[in-house]
């Protein structure tokens, strides 16, 4: 029973030693519930000196180009789906310090002389990924940009940091899809082709519990700040159903199995021919990669090293006593680590690889390490003018005092009320908030920014709630689907204690994101209204009207005013005329 | 311009306090014979699906095959846990959940009302859809007894099943949580105002897994044992708690599905025989509207839709073919509608009257009936606000052409009350009566009324509190109190020879202005309570003060005033809000106890607005009328 996440501290060391410029890394691991992570990780390294030079290599062109016409020293993308269930599946993967909230979320260190200036080069830099990444980025602007001050931290090595800004956007609705996985792929030097990165396939991806694509490009510089390169890392996570996954692409229907098909507990006193008590076989499910991800592995990379830490590309998280069988046709080197529970691959050049895993029935397990820390958020009461947020935060520790920073980025309407902001605490009665960052909405310029800084005592629960009023918009601003309601960006949450042991970055969660009902007008009615409006109008006008112009004359008057106006006398001539015709042509008769 | 002047000139005339009887007849008239022509076929229309995005009957269902085998085992299971003590019940319902992959929690929940006690543990079981994003959510009930009592053995069992057939589908986008309620409407209270943290803490358990926003709730109601039992029909139940519906959307999607894709016919408001002829329509409808009107919880769907949650029952009914599998697969097929949902329902109407399954009326043709019955009494209140300022004195009409009865009087007091008028170079001659103002003493008429809304407070908090075992002697006594009351409140008045003619017309007045005015919101809210409510204080529109005889020549009925007084109090003792209810509870077959503490139940649990209706609005009306008429009988 050995614990899984050396691993992760593996690949934190390899990173520290990145000799090589191109390296990637595939790391499976079956969880609870027949799910499967599948842990996606590609990292480039560019010299700064030949970056500054756009002689690129291995760092995608398009993406360099961007950095440096926005002046980006360091950018983080993410593109999430779904939700992580930490309840059965344990700690998030890279500390959660690789993933983001559900939609598209990006925050980024843009160098520049003043807060104007970093905010239209952040405005630039969102447009250009916009495009880039097939994503609606260019809505993140003034309402959606905050900038934290206690949450994130830069992970590459800077210099001149003063002028460094941090801006943060999230787009919560945003859906994640095979248009931003492609663009994501593009930027591979393998492309997709070989390697790891061809068994990324959009209808498994998507098909995932969660899922979350990540981009991070930081400088990283020797000891004495010279050397330094400008690193991208990649990252892909999903977690499958293998139950769902392993269906065929062409037979997708879950249609009822075959009575045949399915264990029946026969122990049961009504078990018939044509009653079945499905029984829990209890058994590791079958499963390899090509009935996960549609494909085998098409082959290393030819970029990766051949040897050493790098090479080893594909690596399996299952107990010692679980079988694995490899099914290629190339050689391949397999070696173990982490006391048998790590089994890594050195892959084929030019042949498929396969991981081929059958039903087993197991008797040891690998240890889950629990998450530091849990939390949930939801919008609380109902009706069209006010409603309240509740966040509930789980330190599940025995020991430890949890210290983290707490921040939420909420759109312009919605209002909170800083005043009614409660932190209690399940076993104690002080006040857990250590500090609070709050900048207040301005309407429709930009949106609220809370960061608290909040300590839970061990084995405690922190309830967090705040109320808010819901504003009602101006009619043109609702969305086509203005009855579905308003997404709110997830909370961001940061552990300040205890540090995590495994790298540097940090640990973070994220709850899931919320949405929020606003008062909805009937778009029906406005023009009812001004129908009704118009009609009522001109009644009442011409009424008005005919009553304030209209001179009343009596009949045995209308001689004396005469004529009146060129029409008038115009007419009168012509009757006149008309008279004098007839009476001619009646003499002639 | 002139048509004002006109009306102005008519402001003194006698002739226009004759008016406002015949017009409140006529608005009576009118509203009720409005009701009566809507189910006829140029009046009401068939229902369609208004929100595209549905699709219903759509979509192949696959729900079928081995899933059978193991409904059958999951009703054997259900079948063993009844009489099992709850704890194990729930933990059992739990287990069998945990199988199927689901996050599973339990809530327990107990509520006081009318000294009994109600409660249970609500299971739940949240399928976080793989396409969702926590954000939006669909509810799957099934209550462990349903809503006549009965064990939900099929119910239940359909609803493990299902559960363990949604979790293989991956195209959810919303998650679907399986509520397995305690009871049938105390439970689902429980859990949706905890869903919403707006629940008691201190006797309901807050919900451990909460999941997004609920987009809909459909409840199923099928409580065949453990060897099954072919339905015939599905019975759609669809009120919600003070008389709130679920957007005809949802209504329309459940019949069209279940009618069109299943062929299961469907019924509405236990007609379970409709033969769609006028009389089978208006009986729905009216079973329909009576069912709005008192406003409680029938199922586990009401206590959603106050959250603006729409919700429905399925119930099934009859012996016919149909057996678990079409309900599955309707319910399946049903839930992959509303997973295509990409708005809260909102496109259909939400205020309706359904009188067959693919029938109904909107808000804008009915409406009119209900306010044309509150309007009556507005018409009436201002009638009497007219007459509360006319002088008792007759004026002498000098148009007339008849013989006036008195000449010698009338001439006296013509010639000795004439005053002279001075306008630049005209002069005018008025008789000085046309020219005096009459003072309205509005202390007595305010207080009255005041005092009479006040009163009403003390049955409505009796009522709602009273342990059980008292509610018949309370019931009983109020019935006999409130008859008389009436009466003697006249009595201990006429003491003080009050109130006067005016005052009583004043008092009258304000009563019918205050109905009319609440009846006329009301009928925006609750249609059915309204017009139900006005049809019963109608009469109070046409019940007078009748004066003393003031001179040889008055009316037979002043002559016989005190008589006819206490004719009409008799008369309105019949239409006594609480006589009337304990006249239907006999007419219904009902337990006037029962029902008595099913109203303090609503109003402890699910928030129920009807006795408040009752007590405060129809209450101190008909009071109000009863003294108005009782003060004939003393002088």
């Amino acid at each position: 029973m050995v614990s899984f996440f050396i691993f992760l501290l593996l690949v934190a060391v390899t990173s520290a030693a990145a000799s090589s410029d191109y390296s990637e890394r595939l790391l499976l691991r079956p969880l609870p519930q027949s799910a499967l992570l599948a842990s996606f990780n590609f990292r480039s390294n560019e010299s700064s000196a030949s970056f500054e030079h756009q002689n690129f290599r291995y760092f995608p062109r398009s993406l360099g180009q961007i950095l440096q016409h926005a002046h980006t020293k360091e950018l983080h993308l993410r593109f999430s789906l779904g939700r992580w269930d930490a309840d059965s599946w344990g700690q998030r993967p890279w500390d959660g310090t690789r993933e983001g909230g559900t939609g598209v979320e990006l925050w980024a260190w843009v160098d520049a002389s003043s807060e104007e200036e970093a905010f239209s080069r952040w405005l630039t830099l969102t447009n250009a990924l916009s495009g880039l990444f097939c994503a609606s980025l260019n809505f993140i602007d003034g309402t959606k940009t905050i900038r934290p001050v206690m949450t994130f931290h830069p992970e590459g090595h800077h210099h001149n940091s003063s002028n460094l800004h941090l801006l943060h956007g999230t787009l919560p609705h945003e859906v994640v899809c095979t248009e931003n996985l492609t663009p994501f792929v593009k930027l591979l030097p393998c492309k997709g082709k070989a390697g790891i990165s061809s068994l990324l396939d959009g209808h498994k991806l998507f098909d995932a519990s969660w899922q979350t694509m990540s981009i991070d490009v930081r400088p990283i510089c020797a000891g004495d700040g010279s050397d330094c390169a400008l690193e991208i890392e990649q990252n892909v996570d999903m977690v499958l159903d293998m139950d769902r996954s392993k269906r065929p692409r062409d037979n997708p229907i879950p249609r009822p199995a075959p009575i045949e098909e399915i264990a029946c507990d026969a122990s049961k006193p009504y078990n018939a021919e044509d009653t079945c008590y499905p029984l829990d076989k209890g058994e590791e499910p079958d499963w390899s990669l090509t009935d996960v991800f549609g494909k085998p592995i098409r082959g290393a990379c030819p970029l990766t090293n051949s040897d050493g830490d790098g090479s080893e590309t594909v690596c399996i998280n299952v107990p010692p006593e679980r079988s694995v069988q490899v099914n290629t046709k190339g050689s391949y080197v397999e070696s173990k680590h982490a006391e048998d529970t790590m089994r890594c691959y050195q892959l084929p050049t030019g042949d498929d690889f396969d991981l081929m895993l059958p039903s087993q029935k197991m008797t040891t397990g690998l240890v889950r390490s629990q998450p530091p820390l849990t939390a949930a958020r939801s919008i609380n009461g109902h009706g069209q003018e006010r409603g309240s947020i509740q966040a509930v935060i789980t330190n599940p520790s025995l020991t430890e005092y949890v210290e983290f920073v707490y921040l939420e980025s909420l759109p312009w309407f919605m209002k909170p009320y800083l005043h009614t902001l409660r932190a209690r605490v399940s076993t104690s009665t002080e006040n857990p908030v250590v500090e609070t960052y709050y900048r207040p909405a301005v309407d429709r310029l930009r949106g609220t920014h809370l960061e608290l800084l909040l300590r839970i005592p061990p084995v405690s629960t922190l309830t967090l709630t705040y109320d808010f009023d819901k504003a009602i918009l101006r009619y043109t601003e609702y969305p086509p689907d203005a009855n579905r309601g308003f997404d709110v960006a997830p909370a961001v949450i940061r552990l300040v204690s205890p540090q995590s042991q495994h790298s540097s970055r940090g640990t973070y969660l994220r709850t899931t994101s919320l949405l929020l009902p606003l008062p909805t007008p009937d778009f029906s009615m406005p023009y009812n209204v001004i129908i009704l409006t118009s009609t009522v109008m001109a009644l009442a006008f011409g009424n008005v009207f005919n009553l304030l112009v209209r001179r009343l004359v009596g009949a045995d008057e209308m001689d004396a005013f005469g004529p009146r106006g060129i029409k008038g006398k115009l007419t009168g001539r012509l009757q006149r005329l008309m008279r004098a015709f007839k009476g001619k042509g009646g003499k002639a008769e | 311009m002139a048509l004002i002047s006109n009306l102005l000139a008519l402001r003194r005339d006698p002739r226009i306090l004759k008016l406002p009887p015949y017009l409140s007849a006529l608005c009576i008239i009118v509203g009720v014979v409005w009701l009566l022509v809507l189910p006829l076929n140029e009046y009401s229309r068939n229902t369609y699906i208004s929100e595209n995005a549905l699709l219903p009957g759509q979509v192949h269902t696959y729900f079928g095959g081995s899933e059978h085998n193991i409904f059958r085992a999951y009703r054997h299971e259900v079948a063993g846990l009844v009489g099992k003590p709850i704890e194990e019940r729930s933990q059992r319902l739990g287990e069998i959940f945990k199988s199927s992959n689901l996050k599973v929690a339990t809530q327990k929940y107990e509520y006081h009302a009318s000294s009994r006690n109600v409660s249970g543990q609500n299971v739940y079981a949240v399928l976080q859809g793989p396409r969702a994003d926590a954000t939006e959510a669909i509810v799957l009930i099934a209550a462990w007894t349903n809503m006549d009592g009965e064990i939900n053995h099929s119910g239940v069992a359909l609803v493990l099943t299902l559960a363990r057939y949604f979790k293989r589908w991956s195209l959810w986008s919303k998650d679907i949580i399986f509520l397995l309620a305690g009871d049938s409407t105390a439970g689902p209270q429980a859990w949706v105002d905890a869903y919403h943290d707006s629940h008691s803490p201190a006797a309901i358990d807050p919900l451990s897994i909460k999941s997004g926003a609920l987009q809909g709730a459909v409840a199923i109601d099928y409580p065949a044992g453990p060897w099954g039992h072919r339905f015939d029909k599905l019975h759609v139940v669809y009120d919600g708690v003070n008389g709130q519906l679920p957007n005809l959307d949802l209504f329309n999607t459940a019949v069209s599905i279940a009618s069109g894709q299943m062929g299961i016919g469907c019924t509405l408001q236990r007609m379970f025989q409709h033969d769609d002829s006028y009389q089978a329509r208006l009986q729905t409808m009216l079973r329909g509207m009576i069912s709005q009107g008192l406003g409680h919880a029938s199922g586990p769907h009401s206590s959603f839709i106050p959250y603006h949650v729409d919700a429905i029952t399925l119930q099934t009914v009859g012996d016919g073919w149909h057996d678990e599998m079409s309900l599955g697969r309707t319910l399946e097929s049903l839930f992959r509608s509303l997973n295509n949902l990409l708005e809260h329902f909102h496109q259909s109407f939400f205020f309706y009257l359904l009188m067959q399954a693919n029938r109904f009326v909107s808000i804008g043709t009915y409406l009119p009936s209900a306010m044309l019955l509150a309007v009556n009494f507005t018409i009436t209140a201002i009638a009497l606000w007219v007459a509360s300022g006319r002088s008792d004195v007759p004026v002498a009409n000098p148009a007339s052409t008849s013989r006036s009865p008195a000449p010698k009087s009338e001439k006296a007091a013509g010639e000795s009350e004439m005053t002279v008028l001075k306008t630049g170079s005209s002069i005018a001659l008025i008789p000085t009566i046309s020219l005096t103002i009459t003072e309205r003493h509005l202390f007595l008429p305010l207080t009255f009324i005041a005092l009479t809304h006040f009163l009403a407070l003390l049955p409505l908090y009796i009522f709602n509190n009273a342990p059980e075992s008292l509610l018949d002697i309370a019931f009983n006594t109020t019935a006999v109190l409130t008859s008389i009351l009436p009466t003697l409140a006249a009595y201990v008045l006429s003491i003080y020879h009050r109130p006067t003619q005016q005052e009583a017309t004043l008092i009258q007045c304000f009563s019918l202005l205050l109905l009319g005015m609440f009846l006329s919101a009301l009928a925006t809210l609750n249609f059915s309570l309204s017009f139900l409510i006005g049809i019963f204080a109608a009469p109070l529109t046409f019940i007078r003060h009748i004066p003393l005889p003031t001179s040889p020549t008055s009316s037979i009925l002043s002559k016989n005033r005190k008589p006819v007084s206490a004719v009409i109090s008799l008369l309105l003792v019949a239409i006594n809000p609480v006589i009337v209810i304990r006249a239907a509870t006999l007419y219904w077959g009902k337990d006037i106890v029962e029902v008595l503490v099913q109203a303090a139940e609503g109003w402890h649990i699910f928030g129920l607005w009807t006795q408040v209706v009752v007590w405060l609005v129809w209450w101190p009306a008909w009071f109000a009328g009863g003294v108005v008429v009782a003060r004939g009988m003393f002088s």
